[in-house]
């Protein structure tokens, strides 16, 4: 158990989540930790028509002061109203290479590892010649307003990401909180929209002239606005007291400038990850 | 593609196939989750000295009263019989080291429970309550009931329900008017809470009306005092 944990930590340095657990009270000097293992079948970047099968590491820490631990995301909970949360938030914007996008850590509320192998054939791979994005740590914040207690809107703005630091991405979603399905399973549903500005876009989705010659794209200048929509479902099953399995599918189809992109080779793609965890 | 979609589902297949024969025995709700439900009344700031809460561990059958249910408190150092009244109501322990151990509620019977706070008005030892300070209570009640959950923004308190068990007292009470008057209020079987299963405990319901001053008198010690939201 202490090598699977020393491993959750490690890969949690290689990927972002901005996903917020709910606020969790509990007493003085107290934490609530969960830490497992899975595996992930993702995208291999924004956009690719290939998916890339990773392990999940599976990592979420809340302490009594508010601060959290969520996949590659940090934050805090500042809020003492039970129908609203904000605060900062810190995330890991994973790189992404000729190999396809960084992987991390995932949580229990949200999810995120090691590159394993790659399918199906590569019929041309698109990121070759482009420039190498480096993982960057994004800062900015998160508010969440509960409609009732099961039902809550999500924002979260991050900036920083790309090589020249100046992307940011703010995210609004919906999310309808474990709803019970039986006495050990609950299902969560959620709903998102992501704004990305052009700096991000341009990183992730453009083609500079310089790229373009490296790679045989063609130039493309994104430009920012919407950059994606998605829906996604939670199964938590509590197997017993401590342990937990958490499994997940997400869709997400890319708009606007970063859907035209010509890195773009198909603009909906599904994510699908199921994990073992421990809870501490 | 698909398989490795279907790939990254091992760990659920291969947890399913562990778990079919060797689930924890028994009911159980972990006892993080529900000290995080409770522990948002005793956080709360607003004026809260007429009402009380409790955790309520009530079955969703309506054909098993719960009589005979014992909810366990249960971790590694520690198991603590958590008496129920009838309304499945038991005052929940605040036990840090419980929570450092990530116990669980442990039920003897297997079945579906609906674990949760429930929020009702202080008894009084006389059975005698001043309707101002039942609205009073109400209205405490409710402030609460908003900070936990903003869409009941628009509710209104209406009144108060008595809960009487149902057996070994007799259910009732009377209106008594400044000047002595008396006036016996109707018992109908009814839930104790909004969502219970079991409707059949004798109540009383007395709706706030004008601002005349009166008392409510209970025949005998009610289990519950419950505010009324509309």
């Amino acid at each position: 158990m202490e090598k699977l944990f020393a491993l959750a930590l490690v890969v949690s340095c290689s990927a972002a989540s901005a996903q917020t657990p709910a606020a969790n009270p509990m007493p003085d000097g107290s934490r609530d930790m969960y830490a497992g293992l899975g595996s992930v079948s993702a995208p291999r970047y924004e956009g690719a028509d290939s998916n890339k099968l990773t392990p999940l590491p599976v990592l979420q820490i809340q302490w009594s002061n508010g601060f959290f631990i969520s996949g590659l995301s940090a934050g805090m909970h500042l809020s003492n109203q039970p129908t609203v949360e904000f605060g900062p938030l810190l995330a890991l914007q994973p790189h992404r290479d000729d190999g396809g996008n960084g992987r991390g850590a995932g949580d229990i509320g949200a999810m995120s590892g090691l590159s394993m192998l790659i399918q199906r054939a590569d019929e041309g791979n698109r990121l070759a010649g482009m420039e190498k994005i480096y993982a960057r740590l994004q800062a900015g914040g998160f508010f969440n307003y509960y409609l009732t207690p099961q039902w809550r809107l999500t924002t979260s703005l991050l900036y920083g990401a790309g090589n020249e630091r100046k992307g940011a991405r703010l995210t609004l979603g919906v999310q309808r909180l474990a709803a019970q399905i039986g006495s050990r399973h609950a299902l969560s549903v959620s709903a998102r929209v992501t704004v990305a500005n052009r700096e991000y876009n341009q990183d992730f989705f453009g083609v500079s002239l310089a790229e373009a010659a490296a790679s045989g794209n063609p130039f493309y200048a994104a430009a920012g606005g919407l950059q994606d929509a998605g829906i996604g479902a939670r199964w938590n099953w509590k197997v017993t007291p401590s342990w937990l399995v958490a499994s997940s599918v997400q869709v997400t189809r890319l708009l606007g400038s970063a859907k035209n992109s010509p890195l773009v080779e198909r603009p909906t793609n599904l994510t699908v990850s199921s994990a073992v965890a421990y809870r501490f | 593609m698909q398989r490795a979609h279907f790939t990254a589902c091992l760990p659920l297949l291969l947890m399913a196939s562990l778990a079919s024969g060797q689930e924890h025995a028994g009911e159980w709700v972990s006892y993080r989750d529900v000290y995080r439900a409770m522990l948002v009344f005793e956080k709360y700031g607003g004026p809260k000295n007429l009402i009380q809460n409790h955790l309520q561990v009530a079955s969703k059958d309506k054909a098993d009263s719960g009589d005979a249910l014992q909810v366990t408190l249960s971790g590694k150092s520690m198991q603590i019989n958590l008496p129920l009244d009838p309304t499945g109501r038991t005052v929940f322990p605040q036990l840090k080291v419980a929570y450092d151990e990530n116990a669980t509620l442990v039920f003897s019977k297997s079945g579906q429970y609906a674990v949760r706070p429930r929020v009702s008005i202080v008894l009084r030892v006389d059975g005698a309550y001043d309707t101002a300070e039942l609205r009073a209570a109400c209205d405490q009640a409710l402030a609460y009931a908003r900070h936990v959950d903003a869409s009941l923004r628009n509710k209104q308190c209406v009144g108060v329900r008595l809960v009487f068990g149902k057996k070994g007292v007799q259910a009732g009470a009377r209106l008594r008017k400044s000047d002595g008057v008396g006036l016996a209020l109707p018992v109908a079987e009814a839930a104790a809470f909004a969502g219970d299963a079991d409707d059949g405990f004798p109540t009383v319901t007395y709706r706030f009306a004008g601002a005349e001053r009166t008392q409510l008198l209970a025949s005998n010690a009610p289990l519950a005092i419950v505010p009324l939201f509309e």
